[in-house]
């Protein structure tokens, strides 16, 4: 029942953003009757009104929906964001065998299993793609060496 | 004739070397992902769109590709649920129903061998019926104006939310955050931009492979970690006899035949795909042989009749999925709309016009999907076993693998960072509305149709000079408009309706 009212009230919000952000939208020169700012508009409407039923009439709360690993949870999606950020300062090599060993060890790998599927993951792929399929992955570092 | 004329030139198309090597790559790496517990078709697809275009495949090609990929995993993903009670999706629910009992008795051998054949026959079916009925529904839908692609469009969000769910307002919700995502960029017609609050990255909109990835991969992760307690210690069952005999053949085939056409006629539909489909075949066939059987059902304790109806109108689904995709320009689930959306990547417009203007993709697609069928037999029953073996592969080494494809993926298109952390971003957000119970698919649905369906609103209302009357002006959209009413209406207004949903479709991407 909580779950509902949260994504009612974060419905709500995202439709704000559409309408603060869209209601100003105008063409200089109107060439058809309807403009730019008529379709985002109409979904930030049907998304807010959405938001309002889930908050008046939440449904009951799904007994099949397990509990969150938060601290399990947090730690991925950290580790993914960082991966995500230093993908290209690092380099495709470094940041994957260093952001894979402990993305493993969240799926229950031993330290030397992750070393392990960090580092044959980072090279094999990278000759893969970048040596084979042509496409250029971020080097990073190591640019002048590999 | 004509149609046998395009239909033989398809098959010249899809036995080309590359193509029919394509075919058989995508159904065994479809067979190898749908086998693994909780990545399904649309995980798979989704992951290769930017491997498609790394690979610089011409359009047919992927198509091909992504076909083989997609009723390639449909059949893995009974592998699992009938070794070991674990769906891959949420169109195998109802094969593990009979299918795990039967493995408890030993016959997993007879389950997976009959369950592929079943498969083959509703595709097979399938098939034949997008011969027989696509190109007249695509001259037909010729004759569609702008007016009447809203009202089809709406009609198809009707469905989506009307059957697809339990809980319309959710679906809604997805379909409409999808056009809120497909409005964010450079206006085409007026050349205002939209949403990209002074990024040069968004100005031509999000990449669609970022999303797709972001919502289906990376948020399946997510979900992985939640249940990975779930599936940690694995006891693959004994496969037993591995061929079913012609007595068993025999038994089951009124069930196959009836599961193939009820998948058929739920696959087209906008919105209902396999999850639907097994569900219904599932109680239809029950309720047969409750009524015919003298010997009664032994349903829930490992029929084959309800193995093989399940299996059949699920795959049979999944192939007339590509009859409204094809003719009308609208996917009907998400692994279609994935599809879809990878054709207007390479400028291709989905609609009716292409029947007239890219025969060589449509037609050599169809005969793909008889060809890749067919290979799918053919090292479905086979091979099993080397299948199977591939439910103990760690998560530990499928976890990483999945971020690294998807991040070359991701990275590949415009080589930013902007779209890697997007992707997480997304991915993140996505799993929290996964954990809300809001489907993914429609969201895709909605991303997809919804550039179309704002040109086809905005060149409407230029027709009429701004008059809304015209969108219900013609008669086959004022036929729409009330089906879309009839969609949405009819669960409200039949209790029993609704009773029957809630117990079938608990899990609906």
């Amino acid at each position: 029942m909580h779950t509902d009212r949260i994504l009612g009230v974060a419905a709500i919000a995202v439709a704000a953003i559409m309408l603060a952000f869209g209601y100003g939208l105008e063409a200089p020169f109107a060439y058809e009757p309807t403009g730019p700012r008529a379709f985002p508009l109409i979904a930030a409407g049907m998304i807010a009104l959405c938001g309002v039923i889930l908050v008046w009439k939440p449904g009951e709360a799904d007994p099949s929906v397990p509990p969150m690993p938060g601290r399990a949870i947090v730690a991925l999606s950290g580790l993914l964001l960082a991966y995500a950020l230093l993908f290209q300062p690092l380099g495709f090599v470094i940041a994957t065998t260093v952001f894979m060993i402990p993305i493993a060890m969240i799926f229950g790998a031993k330290w030397w299993q992750g070393v392990l599927v960090g580092a044959v993951l980072s090279v094999s792929s990278f000759l893969l793609f970048d040596r084979v399929l042509d496409v250029v992955l971020p080097t990073g570092p190591l640019g002048g060496i590999i | 004739m004509d149609t046998l004329s395009y239909l033989i030139h398809g098959f010249g198309i899809a036995l080309a070397p590359t193509n029919l090597f394509l075919a058989t790559i995508g159904a065994v790496v479809g067979t190898m992902v749908g086998v693994l517990p909780g990545l399904g078709p649309i995980n798979a697809v989704a992951m290769l769109v930017p491997v498609v275009f790394a690979l610089g495949l011409p359009p047919e090609g992927s198509l091909i590709l992504m076909a083989a990929i997609y009723i390639g995993s449909e059949y893995g993903g009974r592998i699992s649920a009938i070794l070991l009670n674990v769906p891959g999706e949420a169109s195998a629910v109802m094969t593990a129903l009979e299918g795990y009992p039967l493995a408890r008795q030993g016959k997993a051998g007879i389950a997976l061998s009959l369950s592929a054949w079943t498969s083959f026959v509703g595709s097979a079916i399938a098939t034949t019926g997008i011969v027989l009925a696509a190109p007249v529904l695509a001259s037909w839908a010729l004759a569609f104006g702008p007016v009447e692609y809203v009202a089809l469009m709406v009609f198809a969000f009707a469905c989506l939310t009307g059957l697809l769910t339990d809980q319309p307002v959710k679906a809604l919700l997805a379909i409409m955050l999808g056009l809120g995502i497909s409005t964010i960029g450079i206006d085409a017609n007026s050349g205002v931009y939209r949403y990209t609050f002074g990024s040069p990255n968004l100005v031509d909109g999000v990449q669609f492979a970022t999303v797709v990835i972001g919502l289906f991969a990376i948020s399946e992760l997510l979900i992985m970690l939640e249940t990975m307690h779930a599936g940690a210690s694995v006891r693959i069952q004994q496969l037993g006899r591995s061929l079913f005999n012609l007595s068993e053949m025999r038994f089951t085939n009124a069930a196959t035949l009836r599961g193939s056409l009820i998948g058929f006629f739920v696959g087209i539909l906008p919105g209902a795909g396999g999850t639907v489909a097994s569900a219904l075949a599932y109680t239809t066939e029950k309720r047969v042989v409750d009524k015919t059987d003298p010997e009664g059902s032994r349903f829930g304790k490992g029929d084959m009749r309800g193995l093989a109806s399940v299996e059949a109108a699920n795959n049979s689904a999944s192939n007339s999925n590509f009859i409204p995709m094809l003719t009308l320009g609208i996917p009907s689930s998400g692994t279609t709309a994935i599809m879809l959306g990878v054709l207007t990547l390479y400028n291709l417009t989905p609609g009716p016009a292409l029947f007239r203007s890219q025969p060589d993709l449509v037609w050599g697609l169809i005969a793909s999907l008889f060809i890749g069928n067919f290979i799918l037999l053919a090292i479905n029953i086979p091979l099993v076993g080397v299948f199977a073996r591939m439910l103990s592969v760690p998560a530990w080494v499928l976890v990483p693998f999945i971020v690294v494809v998807s991040a070359i993926g991701v990275y590949s298109g415009k080589s930013t960072t902007f779209d890697l952390v997007l992707m997480v971003g997304l991915g993140i957000g996505a799993y929290f509305l996964r954990r809300a119970n809001v489907p993914m698919a429609p969201l895709i649905l909605g991303l997809v149709l919804g550039k179309i369906l704002e040109q086809s609103l905005r060149r409407a209302l230029s027709l009429s000079a701004g008059d809304v009357a015209i969108l219900w002006s013609s008669p086959i959209s004022i036929t729409l408009w009330a089906m879309a009413s009839a969609v949405l209406l009819i669960p409200l207004l039949m209790p029993r309706f609704r009773r029957w949903r809630e117990e079938t479709m608990t899990e609906t991407d």
